[in-house]
């Protein structure tokens, strides 16, 4: 009988523990919204906390995509002005960070996150992974790009643009016309000659699938892809394949002359190139650019709230925002920041690139990678 | 089974830790995938033509690999089943090396020994699969084989038969359960691979489980992510269920046959064949390996210890192998534990615990990576809020390695005669005593080898790690798998070292396993 009992017990105690865990499980997903407004109420006590411990040396993790490389002591001025120390945290591609960030969203692997981009924006804010910031340069940040974040849960922080780059001497040799827009790269004289890295790995190949749909529309960009396919383009992983082992204007030793890359791209090959050629090796076909303006953001749940936003004052103001043009190949968001002469000389700013409404980016992005990968992966 | 400690209440209270550990990191997170992936509108027209293509993808790579395997598999166990010959033991081990090793370890060593232009395709996914799978299944096929008695054979011969048609009138009947099962079991093997097709399939070559993982994590798709977890249960557990009916049907024969079918080689054609048959396979066992090590000592086709030095040096990658190994040695203790309750509380009760069983074989049943998932989207609230905590992925790991340690220990608790205990306490011990004088004592070996398997699965986990894993805390795979996926000769180096480094503990461990074993029945000899 006792031991019957016992037996009962022991399963009583399991279906309601098992039971009280599965509500919990379910009630999350309800949850997430009155989490959010947790979240900011707790910011006065993350600030005292902060406070009591300014006596101790604060080390801020800023997580970004692995192409992030500012000059190498770009942070000391930042260290010197305010005793943060900055660790830089490299994590794979923008996509997958943004991805990562969300599923830690509130419970973050870093305080500050650099390089979600446009296309990528909406994803970020769904998911609440930033805790808004309006940084003290904000009246001298580009626009247009403050208007993708009226509410500043992120802070402009770059723009570029993403375009068909071709190898000029490649061309000239064959005394061929390079490319000039994406209807003539589907020409049987373009055929096995160009290299596009994945829209579903890469952000680059990301706003290039994203400038097909905005020229071609949504009803046309399928179709589009399908002529891309039938004439020979190579499907890469991501850009750095693409760029330096496929691409034969590049340092690398690959035999395709067209490559999905940035319009900043040819400024890049004229100023590492030692000796400087006489002219650009590579150049960027206007009619088929992407904008893209990259962001940084506060993690939400950071433990070093205050001094993140200390980290993103300095990272839009004058002397960061200098460095970019000529590290990363971007241009500032900053206005007043002034541009390399060279990288002005070379780079291309078409004044119409294509673009697409965020809202329709967010609602359509993954029926897009799935058609994508229908069309052109299987 | 009947034992003299089934009037013992302690019994039922040994079983709580293990139930409490698979309720609420196993079953509430699957629990709360398929909850949410209906309340999600995630079936539309496109998602189910996407997901159609990813199922049958793995479904016939499946078939194609379980086919591979049996056609390396099933010569091999002909030879090493119907004949003694030299380093017969040796050969064994190291065709049983293969099922060993990471899943990452094997999808990089195809990686190094394809070329270039094999990379991403569905043949070296298969290839890698076969790899992993052959020496298991002919081992499978061989333990089978030798039970059947060779006067049978004998005695069909004596009656006329060719050989050819002995094989088919009499051995492919009496082997034919056994080699469904081994293909059943290498199916679902090759069903839920992941590690290998994360390194070597691609964007188009995808699996259900790297299909789960690529959604949630890289393209923020998780309640898609969670559909495709959820389908993929549900395939599973089907498969499951086949498996357990074809091997309960099982023929069996408990006694050994008198004599051994083992002759020793004696026609010149059966020294060729033998000889040719085992070299392939020996041979196919061990390049792969040695070729990664290779790799990891050779850049740009120059000698260089660079890679190692790097290994050894870097902060980033000596945090992570010191992870690797604190995370093993956490998962090792718990996995064992939980496992030695288990077995000891299905064991000790009259049937009442027998669900234990079946309650310890959910982690196999419900991937490691649907684990990851489900952990990963339950526990991200406050007070549960447990994404960043570091007791996590140690015991994910536990949880995964549960259903094998569990099933190292249970069959030897179940062997031992319940006449020692009662013996003992005839003499006077206590129920106390006479565990820990008989039944700890019995099982002490049993239980190193479940604490040994329990880690090289902890070093080589990737499934759930791949969800679970913070920054900072990357364990060896998650390591080679982020060295793979950037540029550069130096790094991919770097992830050979390491692959070679993982190689080396799994073959430590097995070693220890080994030595164990064979000590054991040394000693049963002598007795």
């Amino acid at each position: 009988m006792n031991l019957t009992k016992t037996k009962k017990t022991t399963k009583l105690f399991t279906i309601i523990l098992a039971a009280s865990l599965l509500a919990g499980a379910c009630s999350n997903n309800q949850s997430t919204d009155s989490d959010d407004t947790s979240g900011q109420t707790e910011t006065p006590t993350d600030d005292s906390t902060t406070e009591s411990k300014t006596s101790e040396k604060v080390t801020l993790t800023l997580l970004a995509y692995d192409s992030f490389t500012p000059s190498p002591n770009i942070f000391d001025d930042f260290t010197a002005q305010t005793g943060i120390n900055v660790e830089i945290s490299l994590g794979g591609d923008a996509g997958e960070l943004v991805t990562k960030a969300g599923l830690t969203s509130g419970n973050p692997e870093a305080d500050v996150l650099w390089g979600v981009d446009n296309t990528l924006l909406s994803r970020a804010t769904s998911k609440n992974i930033f805790t808004p910031y309006a940084t003290k340069n904000l009246a001298d940040l580009d626009e247009s790009a403050r208007k993708l974040v009226p509410n500043n849960e992120a802070t402009p922080v770059d723009t570029g643009d993403v375009c068909i780059n071709y190898d000029v001497n490649w061309f000239k040799q064959r005394n061929l016309a390079p490319p000039l827009t994406l209807r003539a790269l589907t020409s049987s004289n373009y055929a096995n000659l160009l290299v596009v890295p994945s829209p579903v790995s890469s952000s680059p190949g990301l706003a290039f699938m994203l400038a097909t749909i905005a020229e071609f529309g949504q009803d046309g960009w399928g179709d589009y892809w399908k002529s891309l396919k039938q004439n020979g383009t190579l499907i890469v992983s991501d850009w750095t394949t693409a760029y330096y082992t496929e691409f034969s204007g590049s340092s690398g030793k690959g035999d395709r002359p067209i490559v999905v890359s940035y319009g900043s791209s040819p400024p890049a090959e004229m100023i590492f190139a030692n000796p400087r050629p006489t002219t650009a090796p590579t150049a960027v076909a206007a009619l088929t650019c992407f904008r893209q303006v990259e962001f940084a953001g506060i993690l939400r749940g950071t433990k070093h709230e205050r001094e993140a936003q200390l980290l993103i004052d300095y990272l839009t103001d004058i002397k960061f925002q200098e460095d970019l043009p000529l590290t990363l190949f971007v241009y500032p968001a900053n206005t007043k920041a002034n541009l390399p002469e060279d990288f002005v000389k070379y780079s291309l700013r078409p004044e119409s690139p294509l673009q697409l409404d965020p809202d329709l980016i967010s609602n359509n992005l993954l029926f897009w990678l799935d058609e994508f990968t229908n069309i052109v992966l299987r | 089974m009947t034992t003299i400690y089934n009037r013992s209440q302690a019994i039922y209270w040994l079983a709580i830790a293990p139930i409490v550990a698979i309720v609420i990191f196993v079953i509430a997170p699957v629990f709360n995938i398929f909850v949410s992936s209906l309340q999600f509108e995630s079936l539309n027209l496109l998602r189910t033509e996407a997901i159609r293509n990813v199922v049958w993808f793995t479904t016939w790579q499946s078939l194609v690999s379980t086919a591979f395997t049996l056609v390396i598999a099933l010569p091999l166990a002909f030879v090493t089943a119907n004949f003694k010959f030299k380093a017969q033991r040796l050969t064994t081990s190291l065709i049983s090396l293969p099922f060993i090793l990471p899943s990452i370890v094997v999808g990089v060593a195809f990686l190094q020994i394809l070329p270039n232009n094999f990379h991403r395709t569905a043949f070296a996914l298969i290839l890698a699969h076969t790899y992993f799978n052959f020496g298991f299944t002919s081992r499978l096929i061989t333990a089978r084989w030798l039970q059947i008695d060779p006067h049978l054979d004998d005695a069909a011969r004596t009656l006329g038969a060719s050989p050819f048609k002995l094989f088919i009138t009499l051995t492919m009947p009496l082997l034919s359960k056994a080699i469904t099962n081994a293909a059943l079991i290498v199916f679902t093997l090759c069903f839920t691979s992941y590690g290998v097709v994360r390194v070597l399939g691609g964007p188009s070559r995808s699996t259900l489980e790297t299909e789960i993982y690529f959604r949630a994590m890289q393209l923020g798709d998780v309640s898609g992510a969670m559909l495709l977890s959820a389908l993929q249960i549900v395939i599973i557990v089907a498969l499951f269920i086949v498996t357990t009916r074809a091997s309960r049907n099982k023929f069996k024969q408990s006694t050994k046959p008198t004599i051994s079918r083992q002759k020793s080689l004696q026609t010149r054609k059966q020294k060729v064949i033998a000889a040719t048959i085992i070299s392939i396979a020996t041979l196919f066992a061990i390049v792969p390996v040695l070729a990664i090590a290779l790799k990891s000592i050779n850049t740009n086709s120059r000698f260089t210890t660079t890679a190692w030095r790097t290994v050894f040096t870097s902060p980033e990658i000596t945090q992570s192998i010191t992870k690797t190994l604190i995370y093993a040695v956490i998962a090792m203790s718990l996995a064992t534990l939980l496992g030695l309750l288990s077995a000891c509380s299905v064991a000790y009760s009259n049937n009442n615990f027998h669900f234990i069983s079946g309650l310890t074989t959910l982690p196999i049943v419900i991937s490691a990576v649907s684990i990851g998932l489900g952990i990963i989207i339950t526990f991200d609230t406050q007070p549960f809020d447990w994404r960043g905590a570091q007791f996590m992925l140690p015991l994910a790991h536990a949880l995964v390695a549960l259903p094998l340690a569990m099933r190292v220990i249970l069959p030897v608790l179940q062997a031992i005669p319940d006449s020692l205990r009662q013996a003992s306490s005839v003499l006077g011990a206590s129920p106390r005593q006479t565990w820990l004088n008989i039944d700890f004592k019995i099982i002490r070996r049993a239980a190193i080898s479940a604490a040994a398997i329990s880690a090289t699965v902890s070093i080589g986990e990737f499934g759930a790690s791949s969800f679970l894993a913070r920054r900072g805390a990357e364990t060896l795979p998650i390591m080679i798998s982020r060295l793979l996926s950037r540029p550069g000769d130096s790094l991919q180096s770097q992830a050979f070292a390491l692959a070679t480094l993982l190689a080396i503990f799994s073959l430590i461990v097995i070693f220890v396993i080994d030595s164990f074993a064979n000590t054991k029945s040394a000693r049963d000899s002598h007795a």
